[in-house]
């Protein structure tokens, strides 16, 4: 019985652990990106990436990746 | 619904509220009101947060935080919910209903909040004993529980929340550490006044330095101001030029393209990427502001230090995510077989070649693309880089606009064989259908002119056309209408109407007759097109432009089945548009 109990806390602690890491990748990628493309006032008048280029060069991306995942003609 | 089988809750697996067909089920319904959540969250308190010690007027502070971030909570451990409860959540295939008073009741607190948004962006003050804020907050809670509860009756919160145990209280937990892991985040790039701030900040400005100080004896740099240049020219690195923007585009690329594609890849070897390609991204950021200091100082003008500062960061993500997923395809040690590692071969063309022994490799060959995308996307990925390319070394006038006719031209040209197969007859609808939009893509101008609307704002293209001599004037202006007219509505036909219309009906989809497109592929394939034409994120009238164009268009083809009437609709449409913004100088149009 102790090692299910064992076992459990494990599993518990394993669980958690995901559930944290997940949270604390969406925490990163969210502010990261609502801090560099949020609407409203910018306080950067010179941003790596500016927001209003962002559809044509998310278009040429998502294009892009579609012609390289043609599959072989053999 | 009330029979026991899996065929009628199949076919009942979407419910119309109002004409709007709504997830039927636990797990959809779920998922319908975390996008409503979010959506809502971002136009109600822009979804950004704040530098932790720094108040929004407006906004409640508690223990040093804004209201606003605390609604992070919620959204992160809802999705965290969702994630790990998504299969003990899917078992639940009753049908439940809709709450449509609670609904409206919801609608009209949040229609409260705008207001108050609202009034908050127009700089009205209303803060008596802070009330604004108080009040603006307990209408945002008090609506989005009677969101959820019309989303979701409180029967089916009882049973999702059995169904799934504990998780509840994990997901609860991780969405706090991740809302304090956030917080703590952004202090590495924000200039504030505690000591561990601007950390990406600092780490670009030595960067930076370290590289320009092999060809700039006397650049000169102040760690104080995270400024960097010489006398002629320098450069202020904020938060958003430290490279952080970039590392976040790319780890939200990795991260989807490593999600929607587990099946082909080798995991933890892939995981490798993940640093390598956050590398790239943040020495490319470096090159880039490098480069833009020794244009600057060798006497670059003003508009190619624009063109270039505005395009090289795009330029640098799109290089570094198209270089990581051609990692993970072409890097043996990294990918797998797909359908082997499925094990399902059900949905694969020529399915049941799976289940021959020794046609894997079949199956390998079979999991990409059609190769028709080719012949149907690369005229509009011409145009796209030829764009990237002239705005880059441009700035405001895109004076290399005839390199996009050029470039789509020879690609059209090498896939004719191909493209020639296409049906390009067309009747009187196309030519009708493009009249249609030209009259209503001039609405707006003509409106006006009349007083109706607001101007415009103002062009100067034609300022800038008058200061070409008049023989690169008219070379210039006639590249742009034989663009126009030719091959811009051939290359956005083939890759919005003749591609993603019926791709996303069906993975072949040059196999799937242009007169079988659906209401959903249209109208999506018709939004994106829209999306193509915004001038800037908040263009709303030429994203409602755009789309109707792209519904008239979609509406010609599917009429008789022939991509010759889509492309003349549009390149009538386009031709007047020429006629116009040359015979009245409405250069705005262009």
């Amino acid at each position: 019985m102790p090692q299910i109990t064992t076992r459990k806390e494990l599993h518990v602690t394993k669980s958690f652990l995901r559930y944290v890491l997940m949270a604390l990748g969406l925490a990163f990628c969210t502010c990261t990106v609502a801090y560099g493309m949020a609407f409203g006032p910018h306080p950067h008048p010179s941003p790596e990436i500016d927001p209003g280029m962002a559809i044509s060069a998310l278009t040429l991306l998502a294009g892009s990746l579609a012609v390289l995942r043609i599959r072989r003609n053999k | 619904m009330n029979q026991p089988n899996g065929a009628s809750t199949e076919v009942e697996s979407f419910r119309s509220i109002l004409g709007v067909r709504l997830p039927a089920h636990l797990l959809g319904r779920l998922y319908f009101l975390f996008i409503l959540v979010a959506i809502e969250y971002l136009f109600c308190f822009g979804g950004r947060g704040t530098i932790p010690g720094q108040s929004i007027p407006g906004h409640l502070t508690f223990y040093g935080e804004n209201t606003d971030t605390y609604g992070q909570i919620p959204i992160f451990a809802f999705l965290v919910f969702l994630g790990f409860g998504h299969f003990r959540l899917k078992v639940l295939q009753e049908n439940i209903s809709f709450g449509r008073i609670l609904f409206a009741c919801h609608l009209l607190c949040m229609a409260v909040v705008l207001a108050f948004t609202v009034a908050a962006r127009m700089g009205l003050t209303w803060q008596l004993f802070d009330t604004y804020s108080y009040t603006k907050s307990a209408f945002y809670v008090v609506g989005t529980a009677l969101l959820a509860l019309a989303c979701v009756p409180l029967e089916s919160w009882r049973a999702a929340i059995r169904a799934t145990g504990r998780l509840w209280l994990y997901a609860s937990l991780a969405g706090v550490a991740g809302w304090w892991f956030g917080s703590q985040v952004r202090l590495l790039w924000g200039a504030t006044m505690t000591a561990q701030s601007g950390i990406m900040q600092r780490a670009t400005l030595r960067a930076v330095g370290a590289v320009l100080g092999h060809f700039l004896p006397d650049l000169v740099v102040d760690p104080a101001t995270f400024t960097i240049g010489t006398s002629r020219y320098a450069v202020v690195i904020a938060g958003g030029c430290s490279g952080v923007e970039g590392l976040g585009l790319v780890l939200i690329f990795i991260s989807l393209w490593l999600w929607v594609y587990r099946k082909e890849t080798r995991f933890p070897q892939a995981f490798l990427l993940i640093p390598c390609a956050l590398g790239c991204s943040w020495l490319l950021n470096i090159l880039r502001l490098c480069a833009l200091i020794l244009i600057g100082n060798a006497g670059g003008s003003i508009a190619f230090q624009t063109g270039f500062h505005i395009q090289a960061g795009w330029i640098a993500f799109t290089v570094v995510a198209l270089a990581f997923s051609l990692a993970t395809q072409k890097i043996s040690w990294m990918r797998k077989m797909p359908a082997l590692a499925s094990g399902n071969t059900g949905n694969l063309p020529g399915g049941g070649m799976g289940n021959i022994p020794g046609s894997s490799m079949h199956l390998l060959v079979q999991s990409g693309e059609s190769p028709a995308t080719r012949a149907y996307l690369l005229p509009f990925l011409a145009i796209l880089i030829a764009a990237t390319v002239s705005k880059l070394v441009s700035g405001y006038f895109d004076w290399l606009y005839p390199l996009r006719f050029i470039a789509s031209a020879i690609v059209l040209w090498y896939f004719w064989p191909e493209l020639k197969k296409i049906n390009w007859r067309f009747g009187w609808f196309g030519p009708a259908a493009g009249v249609a939009v030209f009259l209503l893509w001039i609405a707006p101008a003509w409106f006006a002119s009349l007083g109706w609307a607001h101007q415009p704002a103002a062009s100067r293209l034609g300022a800038d056309l008058a200061s070409l001599s008049p023989l690169a004037r008219w070379t210039w202006i006639a590249f742009r209408v034989a663009a126009a007219v030719i091959t811009v509505p051939i290359a956005e036909e083939l890759a919005f109407r003749g591609y993603l219309a019926r791709r996303l009906i069906n993975r072949e989809f040059d196999q799937v007759s242009f007169t079988r497109l659906t209401a959903f592929s249209i109208v999506l394939s018709s939004v994106v097109f829209g999306m193509e034409h915004m001038k800037n994120l908040m263009d709303w009238q030429h994203l409602a432009l755009g789309t109707l164009a792209g519904l008239a268009f979609a509406a010609a083809l599917r009429w008789r089945g022939r991509m010759g009437d889509a492309v003349v609709a549009h390149a009538v449409s386009n031709l007047l548009l020429a006629a116009w913004v040359l015979g009245f100088g409405d250069w705005a149009q262009w």
